[in-house]
């Protein structure tokens, strides 16, 4: 009789989707590639070089931080560290110095992924808590400059950083003031001049704080324009490389919805609460903000495609998903309309991944056929 | 047409059907020797009322009944006591078994044939089914006349008749319900009368449009329903065809259902009609492992070997042979396993058709909690359950799982969260979920 028959023994199920980890990071990645393209049209070629330098660095220090803890080197290539490494670029001004990236990135990876036991474990968004290292220990390369996107235009649509087109720029009273400062900076400024004109007033100088209410009144107008909106939407403005061509970042975002990475709840839930609370309080008094210009400025599309629904550190029910990005969304806000950052995207995830863990506990879903006790 | 009816949740593994639902059910004779287990239904193993050397005869009980959730078993073929001893089981390590060598194939009808259900009363036609050893076919093969007798204060109003089968591969529920509605509309019939229902109807999915115009075309009421894994469990099913929700813990009692397989069905009406215990059954043969996939009736005992070699034997690369369906069916380690009432398939998987992924760490998409059927947490469970902290595993419903799963199927990481939830929930039941 010939030798039995040899047959491997293993749990249930037996076949798997073809969806793996593998596949997600580089369909994450990328979609990321439109994003990419915008940014070296606006800012020009550097913007890719920092990019590849920020990639780079992540990857290696991935590399050797598993080399290190004798893991199994093969987790490189898994494509995590790519995502992490375009994200870390994609969050800072265009004309850093290309060492700045690479830093970030080793400290990302390192810190922020590799020390919590490598991806799956981490507790915060590691791109995220890169930028956030990179501003406290770097502030004024972080703040300092901002790009202003390749001209183009030659006609009255140019716009310097502020993305306000030059022909709109006219109705703005003290122009110069602005130059160089993104949509958001101009924004601040805005309710700084309010809360000055409050001061001004008290020591009984009416007219000087009537005018500088109106100053600030016409700004916001100016930025609430159609013709800056539509420079928002394109990428025509200042900002962090990857965040300002908000066209760019949905293609991305609807490539993702079609792969089936993309989970929606996360991302409506955090634009639509920055929206409507843009709407409630991101303008100059209540219930007067433009709900589309807080949408398109700043990074919270960039945030709420790539990184409010980062997989990892966002809560896994469905419930859970849609408090995830209330919470974000409110912190943005607030730290947008009163907070010392003329943004706060990055750090509204950074405190709401923190959340992750108790957001899945308490949220967890209704089994079937569950139902409340007497109820 | 009405339209098509599903659950919330749920996958869509590749189906492979094509493999063998054109394939005519074969009648295979039965082996030289038959293994009979006595652990074919779920429940307390029959007793063994024969021994070495003794003479049986085909449909003769060769174990009796051992408590309520339990069977009797039946010889299927005529012939001699070989051994009475343990032997590797499809669904469990090792069980107890009847081996008998084959001298004939010929009668099994041991009880009257009873030509007019209807003239029985529901009682006497429990008795019948119970005698006759008829478990449920679909897989789980619980005993179908407990089914059949819902304590007094439950009210049962609809039978539903599963036809679903939406495992990836299997087609003997189909080709049953091609080759022989007549058997499952009487059986379903019998079953309605024996429950004093008068709503009952076939759950059939939309990738067998040719079985839901069979069974329409006899009269039969159907359910379409979505291609959609886990479609057939029993829960599922009830929501999708009646809308009702079986509660964690419950059985479809409890909402006024009963569920039988078109298998179970076939079985019953060839016990009341004909007089016949539960001796055979169809097995869908299949895979890419296989040189030539079909459909066979085949007496209970059959080794899968003698199958696979009904099937054309076993091609270039066999990587696991499962009973079952590749979602659910436990792999074996061996091909000497005999079919038993609750063996709906045989299958020989290569490299090319299992996973061949490693487990990766869980990067908590959370793709497992948006499929699961019964809308559990599974990565969480598999957590805690890793981590031995028992009594939240338990607090996340791990003792509801079926293990249908669904969850190891989408996993992006590969990782094997039915392993952890079964092991949860085996911990939980053992007392182990205080924690100290």
């Amino acid at each position: 009789m010939a030798e039995p028959r040899r047959f491997e023994l293993a749990i249930s199920p037996h076949v798997i989707s073809n969806l793996d980890t593998r596949r997600i990071m580089y369909d994450v990645a990328v979609a990321l590639l439109p994003a990419l393209a915008a940014a070296v049209w606006f800012f020009g070629p550097r913007a890719l070089l920092l990019v590849v330098a920020s990639v780079a660095a992540a990857v290696l220090s991935e590399y050797l931080s598993l080399k290190f803890m004798k893991r199994p080197v093969s987790f490189v290539l898994d494509g995590s560290a790519v995502v992490t490494g375009i994200l870390l670029a994609f969050n800072l001004p265009p004309g850093v110095p290309v060492w700045l990236p690479v830093v970030g990135s080793a400290f990302a990876i390192v810190v922020g992924k590799q020390a919590f036991g490598g991806l799956g474990h981490n507790i915060v968004n590691p791109a995220l808590l890169g930028r956030a290292f990179l501003m406290a220990s770097f502030p004024v390369l972080m703040t300092a400059g901002w790009t202003a996107p390749v001209n183009r235009d030659g006609d009255g649509t140019y716009s310097d950083t502020h993305g306000i087109p030059v022909v709109e720029l006219a109705g703005v009273p003290g122009a110069d003031a602005i130059s160089g400062a993104t949509p958001l900076n101009v924004l601040k400024q805005s309710f700084d001049l309010d809360s000055g004109a409050g001061a001004v007033e008290l020591e009984g100088d009416r007219a000087g704080a009537d005018e500088m209410r109106l100053k600030a009144a016409s700004m916001r107008r100016a930025l609430y324009g159609a013709g800056t909106l539509k420079n928002l939407l394109i990428g025509k403005r200042g900002g962090c490389l990857g965040e300002t061509s908000i066209v760019m970042l949905f293609l991305g975002g609807i490539y993702l919805v079609l792969r089936k990475v993309l989970e929606l709840r996360l991302p409506l839930s955090y634009l639509g609460t920055v929206a409507l609370l843009g709407w409630v309080f991101g303008g100059g008094g209540w219930f007067d903000g433009n709900p589309l210009f807080h949408v398109l400025s700043g990074g919270v599309v960039l945030g709420g495609i790539f990184m409010v629904s980062d997989m990892v550190t966002t809560p896994v029910t469905p419930r859970g998903r849609i408090i995830f990005g209330l919470g974000a969304g409110l912190i943005t806000m607030i730290i947008r309309r009163w907070g010392g950052y003329p943004e706060g995207c990055s750090y509204s995830i950074l405190l709401m991944n923190l959340t992750t863990p108790l957001i899945n506990r308490l949220t967890r879903p209704k089994f079937f056929g569950e139902v409340k006790k007497n109820g | 047409m009405s339209k098509a009816r599903t659950f919330r949740g749920g996958t869509h593994p590749p189906g492979h059907k094509n493999l063998s639902s054109g394939k005519p059910i074969k009648r295979f004779p039965a082996p030289e020797i038959v293994v009979v287990p006595l652990c074919q239904h779920l429940g307390a193993p029959s007793r063994p009322v024969v021994s070495r050397g003794d003479e049986v005869r085909k449909g003769q009980e060769i174990g009796e009944q051992n408590g309520f959730i339990s069977l009797p078993t039946h010889a299927p073929v005529n012939g001699t006591v070989k051994a009475v001893e343990d032997y590797p089981m499809p669904h469990r390590r090792t069980g107890p078994a009847v081996i008998i060598e084959t001298v004939s194939e010929e009668g099994g009808r041991v009880f009257e044939p009873w030509e007019d259900y209807s003239s029985h009363s529901p009682e006497e036609l429990v008795e019948r089914i119970r005698l006759a050893g008829v478990c449920g076919m679909g897989g789980a093969g619980f005993p179908a006349y407990v089914k059949l007798s819902p304590p007094p204060d439950k009210k049962m109003d609809t039978l539903i008749i599963n036809g679903v089968e939406c495992e990836p591969y299997l087609t003997a529920d189909h080709r049953l319900m091609l080759e022989n509605p007549d058997d499952i509309i009487l059986g379903m019939k019998i079953m309605a009368h024996v429950l004093g229902v008068s709503e009952y109807m076939a759950g059939i999915e939309e990738n067998k449009p040719d079985a839901i115009e069979t069974m329409r075309s006899r009269g039969c009421k159907v359910v379409p329903l979505k291609v959609r894994y886990p479609q057939g469990a029993e829960k599922q099913l009830i929501d999708a065809a009646v809308g009702r929700k079986v509660p964690p813990g419950g059985l479809p009692m409890d909402v006024g259902v009963v569920v039988h397989n078109v298998g179970t069905a076939a079985a019953v009406a060839a016990a009341v009609r004909d007089g016949m215990p539960s001796l055979r059954r169809i097995v869908t043969v299949t895979g890419r492992g296989v040189v030539s996939p079909g459909n066979y009736d085949v007496c209970v005992g059959t080794p899968f070997s003698a199958l696979v070699e009904a099937a054309g034997g076993y091609g270039e690369d066999v990587r696991r042979l499962i009973s079952g369906g590749p979602m659910m069916g436990v792999s074996l380690f061996t091909d000497k396993v005999p079919v038993t009432k609750s063996t709906s398939g045989v299958l020989a998987l290569t490299s090319g058709e299992v996973r061949s992924s490693e487990e990766g760490p869980c990067i908590r998409c959370g793709k497992c909690v948006d499929a699961c059927p019964l809308k559990l947490t599974p990565n969480m469970i598999a957590m805690t359950a890793a981590a031995g902290r028992w009594e939240m595993a338990k607090e996340f419903g791990a003792l509801n799982c079926m293990a249908c799963g669904t969850c190891g199927y989408v996993c992006p990481a590969g990782r094997y969260l039915v392993h952890y939830i079964k092991k949860a929930q085996n911990a939980i039941r053992a007392g182990m979920g205080k924690e100290a």
